[in-house]
């Protein structure tokens, strides 16, 4: 048994003498540990405290996109043309997506695509995000969404809509996938429609709701809604019409345009072939083509009627005055102006009823080509249209100094310049207007009566619609252009379609420019159609009777009585009920 | 003197208290009417959408189809339209031969 040599109580351990500094040395340690953490808590929260508060915000504060709605496209009455609606839009994430080969199988199905286009867009796993399919049905985002596959998402885009369809569609446009106008109206007005978006600011929570707002908002600025002088009826109906005339003519294309000549508006504008705003699969150049503005062409014999208006302003004809056209051949130099029948003596009434180029060409003469080139210019021949249009040509009138009286002579019986069909109509808005010159509208003006710089006496202006009216009735060159219940006037054009350096020897485009009702006019319809091969090409023949149903239908939409006896055929006497 | 320390260190805490309760109402509050502004964007959305449809369903195209096809309708002429005047307005019938 050992002794306890050490006694607990006198530990010689503790019983040494421990030098001071030990101690000092300590505290010295723990006050540094402290002031350490002083300094860093100063570093923290004072010195470099942004940057602290810029890591945190990026933990927790989310900037949202606060979209703007693109505004919605309306006719005259209110009726929609185009508006957005949110689709669903398929995305994947490849670097999670679940790689099940009968889901993807299934999914490539509803997307309509194969598996292997499938398989190569989620085959870079690298990314976090790929489009699959932008803006599909919602039955293929639920029936996508069922099928639960992990990794694939959609989210809510915005999709134009345009439930008129193809009777509207090149007066309105289309956007892309991005929600930007590409054509017409879409197009030109993109920016108002199209508006500003906005953002906020926001802190979430762990389960991603916003629990405050951090800052101000910038709220989104929709987009404006804009409102068309078209009348969706109106051009429905005259789309209707000119796709039945294009397509019993055996025709490649036609257009038509309403013109409200009272405000100057717009009120349809119309091609065939068309195309279906939105279904843009495999669509053709002819298709998209706005030929009323963008195809110009010799606007013939429809010229003949501002000639004369101007020769009536300058006093060398009166209506009366008689033209001697016979033999119905004019002979300048080495060319000859002909006219298809011989007529004899003429009143100038006579010269456009028949539509005599002789007759024309012997009062064109008698002018200046300054005076002629004024004319056609203060009518917006050779100048692009006030209507804001993507790709309006301005047609070609050249400089009166270079004109050889031949040319003026041609001139005036509309070859050797050229014109849109909203040229066209344009200029017959001088007639029809009593003799001024309105400013042409696409959007809605809301006003009565339009004025404008004039170009014709009243006087002549209603000279030239009776002459225009005649051209109508019995003896004209368009008896076709008639309607039930309202008198029309108008004039025909028909003009060989110049191919390479010349003229096509078999290639024709039939048009009629007309005004209605003659008295007090409200629209001028032009109708073109181009290329008839089924026999008829005369635009008496091909483009009158479009016109005449056009003016019919719009007249009656429009509630203008009619101004010439009908026989009415309404059943106003009742049987009495027997009971 | 202690007794004013302890009652200003009691309100204290009982602010700082209240404080967090009110940031957690205004939090839930904040939820609240975002959850009521998305219902709202959402509505609005919905009512665009069916006001589209609605347009579709009444296009010139489809009316014009469903009364020639469904109700045996046609297309009015003057011939088949009763014009009234209303009296002692300017009447504009003037009618020609």
């Amino acid at each position: 048994m050992s002794s306890r040599s050490v006694q607990y109580t006198s530990s010689p351990l503790l019983a040494s003498k421990t030098p001071i500094w030990r101690s000092q040395f300590i505290v010295a340690v723990i006050a540094a540990g402290f002031l350490g953490l002083v300094a860093r808590a100063a570093y923290v929260q004072v010195i470099d405290n942004a940057f602290f508060k810029r890591q945190g915000a990026v933990r927790f504060v989310r900037t949202l996109d606060l979209p703007a709605n693109r505004g919605r496209i309306l006719d005259r009455h209110g009726n929609i043309l185009a508006s957005s609606v949110p689709v669903p839009s398929i995305w994947a994430n490849p670097e999670d997506i679940e790689r099940d080969p009968a889901k993807l199988k299934a999914l490539a199905k509803l997307l309509g695509m194969s598996s292997a286009d499938l398989d190569k867009k989620l085959q870079d796993e690298d990314k976090t995000f790929v489009w699959l399919k932008r803006q599909v049905d919602e039955s293929v985002a639920k029936d996508i969404a069922a099928l639960k596959i992990k990794g694939v998402y959609d989210r809510k885009e915005y999709k134009r809509i345009y439930p008129e369809g193809e009777s509207v569609a090149h007066v309105v446009g289309f956007t892309n996938v991005e929600n930007l106008g590409q054509e017409g109206v879409e197009l030109t007005f993109n920016k108002a429609l199209g508006g500003k978006a906005g953002s906020r600011r926001v802190i979430k929570d762990r389960l991603g709701r916003v629990v405050e707002d951090i800052g101000e908002m910038v709220p989104p600025v929709d987009g404006e809604d804009l409102q068309l002088s078209i009348d969706s009826k109106v051009q429905y109906f005259a789309y209707e019409k000119i796709k039945e005339s294009v397509v019993t003519n055996k025709a490649v294309a036609g257009s038509v345009v309403v013109l409200d000549v009272k405000t100057g508006e717009v009120l349809a504008l119309v091609n065939y072939p068309s195309y279906s705003p939105g279904k843009r699969g495999n669509l053709s150049g002819a298709q998209l083509r706005n030929r009323a503005l963008t195809d110009t062409f010799e606007p013939g014999s429809t010229m003949k009627p501002l000639v004369v208006g101007l020769a009536l302003e300058k006093g060398i004809v009166k209506p009366e005055t008689l033209i001697q056209t016979a033999p119905g051949k004019l002979q300048m130099g080495t060319a000859t102006i002909t006219d298809a029948h011989p007529h004899g003596v003429l009143s100038v009434n006579e010269v456009i009823q028949k539509s005599s180029n002789v007759g024309t060409v012997k009062i064109a003469l008698q002018m200046q080509p300054h005076d002629m080139w004024e004319m056609f210019t203060q009518v917006g021949l050779g100048q692009k249209p006030q209507v804001p249009f993507p790709g309006a040509v301005s047609g070609k009138v050249r400089a009166y100094k270079t004109w050889r009286p031949i040319e003026q002579a041609t001139m005036s019986y509309g070859y050797g310049l050229s014109a849109s069909l909203f040229q066209l109509a344009q200029a017959y808005t001088v007639f029809a207007h009593d003799g001024e010159m309105v400013p042409m509208s696409l959007v809605k003006t809301n006003q009565a009566v339009a004025s404008g710089a004039r170009v014709l006496s009243v006087q002549n202006a209603t000279a030239i619609r009776n002459m225009l009216h005649m051209v109508t009735i019995q003896g004209g060159t368009a008896p076709k252009a008639q309607t039930m219940g309202y008198s029309v006037g108008g004039k025909t054009g028909t003009a060989h379609k110049v191919e390479g350096k010349g003229y096509a020897s078999k290639k024709y485009r039939g048009f009629f420019v007309g005004i209605a009702p003659i008295d007090n006019p409200r629209i001028v319809v032009a109708v073109m159609v181009d290329e008839p091969t089924n026999g008829a090409y005369f635009g008496g023949d091909v483009a009158a009777p479009v016109f005449s149903q056009t003016v019919q239908q719009t007249l009656r939409m429009m509630g203008v009585q009619p101004d010439m006896a009908v026989k009415p055929q309404v059943v106003t006497k009742v049987e009495k009920e027997s009971f | 003197m202690s007794r004013v320390s302890f009652l200003l260190l009691m309100a204290v805490m009982a602010s700082a208290l209240y404080l967090v309760r009110t940031q957690y109402e205004s939090r839930s509050l904040t939820t609240e009417i975002d959850r009521a502004t998305s219902l709202a964007r959402n509505l609005e959305t919905e009512n665009d959408r069916l006001d589209v449809e609605r347009r579709a369903q009444a296009t010139p195209l489809r009316v014009e189809k469903l009364a020639r096809e469904q109700l045996h309708m046609r297309t009015i002429t003057p011939a088949i339209t009763q014009y009234a005047t209303v009296a002692g307005s300017v009447a504009s019938a003037e009618v020609r031969p």
